[in-house]
């Protein structure tokens, strides 16, 4: 297990943010991880799914960060389905 | 005084320049404190100010004017004008002291740089009134809020902010370092006196005195007006080092310098001056907009000099400047408010009903895009949720500018195809920028900058202990009692809903 940073953008939300992942983490978690500091606080919540985006490619919820071939400070754009 | 009248005398005494015979050129004027760009000694010697002016002139002037801002300071003192001000324009000039006050002094070492490296000796003379004018003000703005401090601790901001590591701090200090305080004199006469104290501060300040008066800071208003009139002189450094620079083929050294600089300081000028304009005036006091005021001030007096001087208006004008003039401050706005502790001042959110019905008819659209963030937000308060509105995370930053990307904002209003920052990976080290501009002014000189961390890069690299907001907060130099707060309690959210308090 290996902690490191991404590069979080909620849909709707205005800002780049910067959120903690680890490397074993499923799409769905990350996803979570993103959506913690956005969803419910500047972006209405909604109960729907989430999906992760990367590089232009909607990622598997079980898809691991370590699957997906994710690094530190890449750029994951996260909302909902 | 002199016996003679000034034209007798004035361009005798002034021109003072000589052929060298016992040193090299670059003994006497080392290419780091004053890049030549090619251009032949004597090429120099044709710079001629605009405005003319006598060394005991000068000082009867100056001492007029600190008699008159002075004494203005001290009647007012003893009343209770500080405590009646609205509290959003409380926050505005807490900002401007915070981040203005010291770099007036670091703007003296640039003026000093210019009066000893200046490649003409009227060049000199102007750089040496430069250097007291800077001195003046850094006096002046650190004396006032000193004043201020009964009524309001953190006006000690004033002197402190630039002692410190908050991260607007660091995107300014990177600024004016880049501009004036590690500048060599002929690019500090382009890019400190034409493109920053021309294009931006000195019509700022005209601005800002008349708001103050508005609002009914006298004190604030004669202060800034004293500032400007210093300003409107040494200002024009920037105009005759640019002719000579034209004169002898080196138009795109000019541009380039004018591009440059523009940039930078427009994004810093749209955090400080974009905040205060549209949201932290008193709706009742506001004259125009933020974007209606770099229209018709800023970007109608540039467009007007850069053709008078044969230049052209920066490559970015209309594909990125023009472009954030609708959202690039509406979004810093957002980050400071919802990072609030990470500033010395109290954000005004400025988003009640009535204030959002003028963003509306300023930015058509606004309701629609950062109304809905708002939204949310407001929701938050409503529910007595507060802490659902503060960080638990921090924006990543751009490693020129310094400033959080807010580049989803700008996609959120259809001006930008992406929300994603620009990447640029070298040296083993990833560097993000929120812009092409941004990008462009690293890449054009990317050992000036590489070193540099910004302030994410430094909690990422182990600088910041413990790596926490607290750490952090710590790190920027602010105490809990020093942590900005939203400036009216969050009444905004609450203005115009029947049967609600006021959340605590």
């Amino acid at each position: 297990m290996a902690l490191f940073p991404v590069q979080g953008i909620f849909d709707g939300d205005f800002v780049v943010l910067l959120v903690p992942i680890d490397d074993t983490d499923p799409m769905s978690v990350v996803a979570e991880k993103v959506a913690y500091h956005a969803a419910g606080r500047r972006v209405a919540a909604q109960p729907r799914p989430l999906q992760v985006r990367f590089q232009g490619r909607v990622l598997a919820d079980t898809a691991t960060v370590t699957d997906a071939g994710v690094g530190p400070l890449d750029v994951l754009q996260v909302g909902y389905r | 005084m002199p016996k003679l009248a000034r034209s007798e005398w004035y361009d005798l005494t002034r021109d003072m320049n000589w052929t060298l015979r016992y040193v090299e050129e670059d003994q006497v004027w080392p290419q780091v404190q004053s890049n030549s760009y090619g251009i032949p000694t004597e090429q120099w010697w044709i710079w001629d100010e605009p405005y003319k002016i006598t060394y005991p002139e000068y000082v009867h002037n100056q001492v007029d004017k600190d008699t008159s801002v002075y004494a203005v300071n001290s009647i007012l003192a003893r009343s209770a004008m500080y405590e009646n001000l609205d509290p959003g324009w409380k926050s505005a000039i807490l900002a401007h002291y915070g981040a203005i006050a010291v770099p007036e002094y670091m703007a003296g070492i640039g003026e000093a740089r210019m009066g000893r490296f200046g490649r003409s000796a009227a060049w000199r003379n102007m750089a040496t009134y430069g250097t007291l004018d800077e001195t003046r003000h850094g006096q002046i703005q650190t004396f006032f809020p000193h004043g201020l401090l009964p009524e309001e601790p953190r006006a000690d901001w004033a002197h402190k902010a630039f002692h410190t590591n908050e991260w607007g701090v660091i995107a300014a200090r990177s600024l004016f370092d880049d501009m004036f305080t590690a500048n060599d004199a002929v690019s500090t006469a382009i890019q400190l006196t034409f493109t920053f104290e021309t294009g931006f501060t000195n019509l700022q300040f005209l601005g800002m005195a008349a708001d103050a008066m508005k609002v009914g800071d006298v004190d604030f208003a004669s202060l800034i007006s004293s500032i400007q009139t210093d300003e409107a002189r040494h200002a024009q450094q920037g105009e005759p080092t640019i002719k000579v620079l034209i004169a002898n083929g080196q138009a795109d050294v000019a541009q380039k310098l004018v591009d440059h600089m523009f940039w930078r300081t427009w994004h810093i000028f749209a955090l400080l001056t974009g905040l205060s304009m549209d949201y932290y005036t008193p709706l009742e006091h506001r004259k125009h907009s933020f974007k209606e005021f770099m229209n018709e001030m800023v970007i109608k007096q540039f467009v007007d000099q850069f053709r008078d001087f044969g230049l052209e208006v920066p490559w970015y004008w209309e594909s990125h400047f023009l472009q954030e003039l609708d959202w690039y401050h509406h979004g810093l706005h957002l980050g400071v408010w919802g990072w609030r502790p990470t500033v010395w001042w109290n954000p005004d959110a400025g988003v009640s009903p009535e204030e959002r019905d003028w963003l509306e008819e300023k930015y058509p659209g606004w309701n629609d895009t950062f109304g809905k963030v708002w939204d949310a937000i407001t929701a938050n308060i409503r529910a007595g949720k507060p802490e659902l509105t503060l960080p638990e995370t921090f924006p990543m930053v751009c490693n020129m500018c310094q400033i959080p990307l807010v580049n989803p904002a700008g996609h959120l209003v259809g001006k930008l195809d992406s929300p994603e920052p620009l990447i640029l990976d070298t040296d083993g080290r990833r560097r993000l920028f929120c812009s092409e501009p941004c990008k462009w002014v690293y890449e054009q000189n990317p050992e000036r900058f590489a070193g540099h961390l910004n302030i994410i890069d430094r909690f990422l690299s182990g600088v910041i202990q413990p790596p926490t907001i607290e750490g952090a907060l710590n790190y920027m130099g602010l105490s809990p009692a020093e942590q900005g707060q939203d400036a009216t309690n969050y009444a905004w959210a609450f203005a115009g809903q029947p049967g609600s308090r006021q959340a605590s």
